[in-house]
């Protein structure tokens, strides 16, 4: 992570015609920005907004907004979405001076809460009245959070959806497959934030770096708008003799990426390919093959090549996609989760936590920094753990939507594809196009037996 | 093998290793000696993944051959294939020095190095190379251009490649049976071989061959391979679709689905049953007729679709005049070439080996094409041998001979 830092250029003639600016709105979001400081982002401006006066002084962004000065007297929205906008309406005149002269905005906040859920729909709003494109990446609470926080988010995502141009869903649901469940819940935390860090970085480099062949934000918006504004991300990098089968290889097992069997589901990918001056045709040939292999055939594939003289002997794949929607076509549901390429899997419980070695040492790295900023998160998050307390109690207003439904299908799914592929169980799978063909074809496609 | 105008070819198949033994005759006719068979274990999906056992097998094959055609085999011309195995079109250019205007054997070399210069992933290599058309200084239609004059020579190459330790694994287990491997030649060239003939290839034509474990495919257009793949599946998968649809064992499976089973949806009576008996002839359990046709239907209609989707990715479905060809064992599923007519649009037929001396009836099955193709493909390789002078030649002309034709 720390190592980024390196190849997230210093080339600055892409920045003067592109103005960047990263908004994180209410306690998650300036976690969020916080990270991204720490782990190093170039030519581009961080602001941070939020109702509670105590985490934003702690916040380490430039530019700070405080959302309601009189409507919250500088304590938190409560957990309460209405709360948010009321504060964000009231300061809708210093958040307008922030982002005037931008060119794209980044938004990110925890939805769930009040700040984050309130006013984030708010501010992608005014982005886009003046003119910006507006890119939202939010997360969504876990599970256990809560109804009524899974139902505010689910709401508050609706309204991002409405307003700006492209929305990244993070679920912090999937997050648990990057943390051991026995890690801390602040750890948890923070490897959300690094995740979602790591790719503003990513998405924020593919436009400001000079690239041989260059993806523009009208290409990541083509990627992320026609899907169900769930995200896959992929980061991987190596060097050495097979360094473009490495780096794919790393990215693909980023576990936001489910080992790129989830790519089947897709409907358009980003890839983008950065190296030194010693990239070859036949590297980025490689990247495309294999990546091609893990996606549909109806796949719309976008490629961005960079080179970036820092990288020095290594090279990097990132890959950013949006699932479809899984609304309109339900057979996808069972598709990909069949497509699982690892038959040892199956004997795993139905959970889903993976430890994966690369992740692991990615919290290693990050852990110092998080002891620091231990301080700054604590306070916020308590009070909002409470605040959700009280709303449980409360009651429900809204039925549950999102979270709780995408787990159930996931442990379905599991025992499903145990049975399934009978004497192939152990074999290697046959995948065409995404379709696990080891599976019978009349399971796969539900027909129904006389 | 003591003469040379005698070829050896084996198929290590997912159900069945076949081994043909065949003689050159003088008048350029092929004659089988011998077809040597043994049922195969450790074989999944088209490739080993058990070599003792695989071993054993392909001995039991070797022995059976020779017994048969009374003829000791030295070497052999391997078929593979695998679900690692892909193909791609590639041209390949080459500029004449200042000077010199006649095309010579070297530019065919160089023009043929210079289409293979793609870059693969670092486990694959090619297995082959293989001519489509020349062009010289543009000019379409050139079928040798050796001795012709002019500046620029460009080719149209098909270019099939695997992953290399996966077979050179098949390679070793005919090793270490004291055996030398003549060539590899990946089964679906080898099947079109012995079912097409020179006219079928010219007019256009797809070959699928339908094995246990394997869905090998080639396209013929215009006398030249235009597209060729693999696909890991094959009749085992039917076989494992009934087991698990009609909750029976496996073994149950495969005799049901050799004795009843057809691709045709709607060919039933309603309610019609299929009395399942126990090995002691008592009835067990019944079975609807439409409910394993259906099965089979899907799984069949599916293979069809892939190989429709990955041939007509470059749209040669047109030009096929001779229309689909479908052999192997799992060809066998009655209605199958209706069911591939209404797929392609265009005519099928299920068909077995051309006829050639010596076959017994019993090899005229579609189960035999691929290992009968081998010993035709090492016969055209052998045809064209004679002819050339120096080995760069050679290898250009038996191979521009087998593919062209």
């Amino acid at each position: 992570m720390v190592q980024l830092n390196r190849q997230y250029g210093r080339e600055t003639n892409a920045t003067e015609t592109l103005r960047i600016r990263v908004i994180g709105v209410g306690g998650a979001g300036s976690n969020i920005l916080d990270r991204a400081m720490l782990d190093g982002i170039d030519h581009v401006e961080l602001t941070t907004a939020n109702t509670d006066v105590q985490s934003l002084t702690g916040a380490v962004a430039s530019q700070k907004i405080q959302l309601g000065r009189s409507l919250t007297r500088g304590l938190g929205s409560g957990g309460d979405p209405e709360l948010g906008l009321a504060a964000a309406e009231e300061s809708s005149d210093e958040i307008q001076t922030a982002i005037a002269g931008c060119d794209i905005i980044f938004i990110c906040a925890g939805l769930g809460g009040g700040t984050g859920s309130g006013a984030a729909p708010f501010i992608a709003k005014l982005a886009k009245e003046a003119g910006a494109l507006v890119l939202v990446l939010v997360t969504m609470p876990f599970t256990f959070e809560g109804r009524r926080r899974c139902a505010q988010a689910a709401a508050s995502l609706e309204l991002v959806r409405q307003n700006a141009d492209a929305v990244i869903c993070f679920e912090n649901d999937r997050m648990a497959e990057i943390t051991l469940p026995r890690m801390g819940i602040h750890e948890a935390f923070a490897a959300a934030d690094v995740t979602i860090s790591h790719s503003i970085r990513a998405i924020a480099s593919l436009l400001l770096q000079p690239g041989l062949i260059r993806l523009g934000f009208d290409d990541i918006c083509a990627v992320l708008r026609d899907g169900d504004a769930r995200a896959l991300f992929g980061f991987g990098e190596a060097d050495g003799e097979n360094r473009a089968h490495d780096a794919l290889v790393k990215a693909l097992r980023n576990p936001l990426m489910n080992r790129g069997a989830m790519l089947a589901n897709a409907t358009s990918v980003i890839v983008q390919i950065r190296g030194g001056a010693n990239v070859t045709l036949g590297e980025v040939g490689i990247v495309m093959e294999e990546l091609n292999r893990h996606v549909n055939h109806q796949t719309q594939v976008m490629m961005g090549v960079a080179v970036n003289s820092g990288m020095g002997p290594r090279l990097s794949v990132s890959i950013l996609s949006s699932l479809g929607d899984s609304s309109e076509r339900p057979v996808k549901a069972n598709a990909y989760s069949t497509a699982l390429p690892e038959p040892e899997r199956l004997e795993l419980p139905p959970v889903l936590t993976i430890p994966e070695p690369v992740t692991s040492a990615q919290l290693d790295v990050e852990r110092p920094a998080d002891d620091a900023k231990l301080q700054l998160d604590s306070v916020p998050e308590e009070r909002e753990r409470r605040s959700s307390k009280r709303e449980l109690d409360a009651g429900t207003k809204t039925p549950p939507k999102a979270s709780p439904k995408t787990i159930e299908a996931k442990q379905e799914v599991l025992q499903f594809d145990a049975i399934s592929r009978g004497r192939f169980e152990k074999s290697e799978p046959t995948i065409v196009d995404g379709q696990d063909l080891d599976v019978p074809t009349f399971l796969r496609r539900h027909v129904k037996m006389s | 093998m003591a003469r040379d105008n005698i070829f050896a070819g084996i198929e290590i198949g997912t159900t069945k290793v076949c081994v043909v033994v065949a003689e050159a005759r003088h008048d350029n006719t092929l004659k089988i000696l011998g077809v040597g068979n043994a049922p195969s274990r450790g074989i999944r999906k088209g490739e080993i993944v058990d070599f003792e056992t695989a071993k054993r097998c392909v001995h039991d094959a070797i022995v059976d051959a020779e017994e048969r055609s009374d003829v000791e085999i030295s070497e052999v011309y391997l078929g593979i294939t695998g679900g690692h195995i892909r193909s791609f079109n590639n041209r390949g250019v080459v500029l004449l020095e200042e000077g010199r205007e006649e095309i010579d054997e070297q530019d065919l070399e160089d023009v043929r190095t210079n289409a293979r210069e793609v870059s693969l992933p670092m486990e694959d290599c090619v297995l082959h190379t293989i001519i489509q058309h020349y062009y010289v200084d543009g000019q379409d239609g050139v079928l040798n251009p050796l001795g012709l004059f002019g500046k620029k020579l460009e080719a149209d190459f098909h270019i099939v490649f695997g992953i290399r330790t996966r077979i050179q694994n098949a390679i070793r287990c005919v090793k270490e049976l004291e055996l030398d491997t003549a060539d590899v030649v990946i089964n679906s060239f080898a099947t079109a071989q012995a079912v097409l003939d020179k006219n079928h290839k010219q007019l256009g034509a797809l070959v699928i061959d339908i094995g246990g474990g394997t869905t090998d495919f080639v396209v013929y257009v215009e006398g030249a391979v235009k597209q060729s793949g693999v696909i890991a599946v094959g009749g085992d998968h039917i076989t494992n679709d009934l087991s698990i649809g009609l909750k029976i064992p496996s073994a149950r499976a495969e005799k049901l689905k050799m004795e009843e089973g057809d691709v045709t949806l709607g060919n039933a009576f309603p309610g019609e049953t299929i009395v399942l008996r126990d090995e002691t002839g008592f009835a067990g359990r019944e079975i609807e007729r439409e409910t394993l046709n259906q099965i089979i239907h899907c799984r069949i209609r599916e293979i069809f679709d892939i190989v429709s989707r990955q041939v007509e990715g470059d749209q040669h479905l047109n030009y096929l005049g001779a229309g689909v060809f479908i052999t192997g064992g799992s060809s066998q599923l009655r209605g199958i070439e209706h069911l591939a007519s209404e797929v392609f649009a265009m005519p099928a037929q299920v068909t077995a080996p051309l006829p050639l001396a010596g076959v017994t009836s019993a090899f005229e099955h579609p189960q035999f094409s691929t290992a009968i193709g081998l010993v035709r493909y090492a016969h055209l390789v052998h045809l064209d041998r004679p002819m050339a002078g120096g080995i760069l030649s050679r290898t250009m002309k038996r191979l521009s001979g087998i593919f062209r034709t």
